[in-house]
């Protein structure tokens, strides 16, 4: 039997993670993979929001994975009646100009180049990638999971199981540390995706989402069972399209899906904005779906399953992290592998991967202030309770809380939390967090996605502006090497603070909103040219300079 | 070999998938929760029981076996490098 110190079972987003920290450590690391080749099985894009980049994996964030396009804003649509063409807007969550679209709040992308990116990183790192391979069961010994067999049955050891199987969970299941989730838990994404030259992406979207909220008796979009939404994610050169749909509706019945034709006919078909400007230049390239456990995180039974047992940790899909917030599992996936593989690492140089020593994981993913509010919040079961009521206004401001500036009454503390903690941890990841933005725009700009993690020499600044950029990076990055005490002190000091932060956004959001807003339109026209400026200056800039340079190099 | 479907661009499937679905008729109540979830429309009633159709166009996401409440379904991933493989996922 082949023995490995750990096996990683998928190699989605959590997957390589997870195995290349393992490998990184010093330890012997397979990762499976069912699909012949990375990426394949999975199959909705979307966009991955920015705390995912910032707080997630540090390859990551300083490297350059391939990205389809930043997004900076959302437009939402609320379609009172669509005959009529009666739409009221809800735009007013957008980064703001000049920072935009250089700073943005997510990347979107498409699943499989990302995740073979990341498991070329993995394997880069040491890690074994094992392709066309599916884990049917693990191998367990009184009690202890000791590997996995797999399809052509083969018998693996591992000292340690680190499932990144996705929502299915079916190993988990097998394992006996989860059980099938109930119907109701789960979400279909219906993905459409839609092939347009680039050109007209950038002329009609930019880089802003939209999202389009009806009635269910327009049948426009699916009733959810919580929500209501259809969203369109503008890519590089297409239009990714989904709409998703809870397994169980309100009276408890299984809605049918192949009604989703139908809201799909609709939808497009009755928006002049999409039959005017987009249907004539688009063409249909895809049409996919994939189940996703949406839910888990408000049903306090399924939540409180465990994500660990003799042997075996379960991270990202596989351990219900889903986020109900956004319809995005990524940046859970991410922290999750990270600290699982933490956990593994200090379980293995102790010689103990019992449950009671892996316990320590579960207690991470509760004390995760961001995965706890992601797959926590309820904002997609009050618009279900405002569909059922009928009530605009109830409508209107809970898309304004999930999707619109509103959602600063509920986000801000385990944001602010994060932040402060990560800059505890380590100062010099502020000056990362900027080059990624730039170095993101760059990359994107030209297309321009590798392996390149480090810069292999100091960076290069040619014009003045890329001097002023190195001069300011560069005092940072010295200024917190020196002053890194006091500012892991004042960091830790602050934390507590930041619980303060939602009651404090509920009390000033209705106030700040609309001075804040009138002051976005006052000053649309000169933030408008700073913003082409910035543009133009991160296009041309030499790519070096949106590198970590090595002297900051840990 | 491979194929594709007209009404499902962006995916091809991989001959060998093998009874990854499979129904336990005797537990199966003819509810049709299967059917209507399955955007492959890979089952249908017959003689007051669910049974795959085809798996032609399964996307293995599984909606039909958390659809099932009977436990008929039981669910696996087809063999390793087959079934479906989408080229814009």
């Amino acid at each position: 039997m082949e023995e490995y110190d750990v096996v990683v079972v998928g190699a989605g987003f959590g997957g390589p993670v997870a195995a290349k920290k393992c490998a990184e450590a010093g330890f012997r690391t397979l990762m499976l993979e069912r699909g012949e080749r990375v990426g394949q099985k999975v199959i909705s894009g979307l966009t991955i929001p920015f705390y995912g980049f910032l707080f997630g994996p540090a390859f990551i964030r300083d490297g350059n994975p391939p990205i389809e396009r930043p997004a900076d804003g959302i437009i939402n649509y609320i379609v009172k009646d669509i005959e009529k063409g009666d739409i009221d807007i809800d735009d007013t969550l957008r980064v703001p100009k000049p920072l935009s679209p250089v700073l943005a709040f997510g990347y979107n992308a498409y699943c499989q180049p990302f995740c073979e990116w990341e498991a070329d990183r993995a394997v880069e790192s040491g890690v074994e990638l094992r392709t066309s391979t599916v884990a049917v069961d693990v191998i367990k010994e009184d009690g202890f999971v000791k590997g996995v067999v797999t399809d052509d049955g083969s018998r693996i050891g591992a000292k340690i199981v680190i499932d990144a199987e996705g929502c299915q969970g079916i190993l988990a299941i097998k394992a006996g540390v989860r059980e099938k989730y109930t119907p109701d838990a789960i979400s279909l994404a219906d993905v459409y995706d839609y092939e347009m030259s680039k050109e007209d992406v950038d002329r009609i979207f930019g880089s802003t989402l939209r999202f389009c909220w009806g009635w269910d008796e327009q049948r426009i979009a699916p009733p959810l069972g919580y929500g209501n939404g259809l969203m369109v994610w503008p890519y590089r050169e297409s239009l990714h399209f989904i709409q998703d749909q809870c397994l169980v509706t309100d009276a408890g019945r299984l809605p049918s899906l192949k009604d989703f034709d139908e809201y799909h006919r609709n939808i497009t078909g009755g928006l002049d904005w999409w039959q005017e400007d987009i249907a004539p230049r688009v063409r249909l390239r895809a049409r996919v779906w994939d189940a996703f456990e949406i839910f888990v995180g408000l049903d306090e039974r399924l939540k409180a399953m465990p994500n660990h047992t003799d042997g075996m940790i379960l991270i990202g899909d596989a351990a219900g992290l889903e986020s109900t917030e956004l319809c995005d599992g990524v940046p859970a996936a991410w922290f999750s592998a990270e600290m699982a593989a933490d956990v593994a690492i200090d379980a293995l140089r102790a010689g103990d991967t019992s449950s009671s020593f892996l316990r320590r994981y579960d207690e991470l993913i509760k004390a995760h202030p961001i995965i706890q509010w992601s797959i926590s919040r309820t904002n997609r079961h009050d618009l279900r309770y405002a569909q059922q009521t009928h009530d605009e206004k109830l409508l209107k401001r809970y898309i304004h809380d999930g999707w619109g500036l509103g959602g600063f009454k509920h986000v801000s503390t385990p944001l602010i939390r994060t932040i402060l903690d990560s800059i505890a941890e380590e100062p010099g990841i502020l000056t990362s967090w900027i080059r990624m933005f730039f170095r993101y725009y760059n990359n994107w700009h030209h297309q321009r996605f590798d392996g390149r993690t480090e810069a292999e020499s100091e960076p290069v600044a040619r014009t003045r502006g890329e001097r002023v950029f190195k001069g300011i990076t560069g005092a940072l990055d010295r200024g917190l090497k020196r002053f890194g005490g006091p500012v892991k002190t004042v960091a830790r000091f602050l934390a507590p603070a930041s619980a303060a932060a939602n009651p404090v956004m509920k009390v000033l959001l209705p106030v700040i909103e609309p001075l804040y807003l009138w002051l976005l339109k006052v000053t649309e026209a000169p933030a408008g040219r700073l913003s082409d400026r910035l543009v133009r200056f991160v296009a041309d800039a030499h790519p070096s300079l949106f590198e970590r340079p090595p002297t900051e190099r840990k | 070999m491979t194929w594709t479907a007209e009404e499902f661009p962006g995916v091809e499937w991989v001959e060998g998938s093998g009874d990854f679905i499979r129904f336990d008729p005797d537990r199966c109540s003819a509810c049709a929760r299967c059917v209507k979830v399955c955007l492959g429309d890979c089952f249908e009633i017959a003689e007051k029981k669910a049974r795959v159709k085809s798996l032609e166009k399964c996307l293995e996401c599984g909606a039909c076996w958390f659809a099932c409440t009977d436990g008929a379904i039981d669910f696996s991933w087809p063999p390793g490098g087959k079934g479906y493989r989408s080229l814009w996922g």
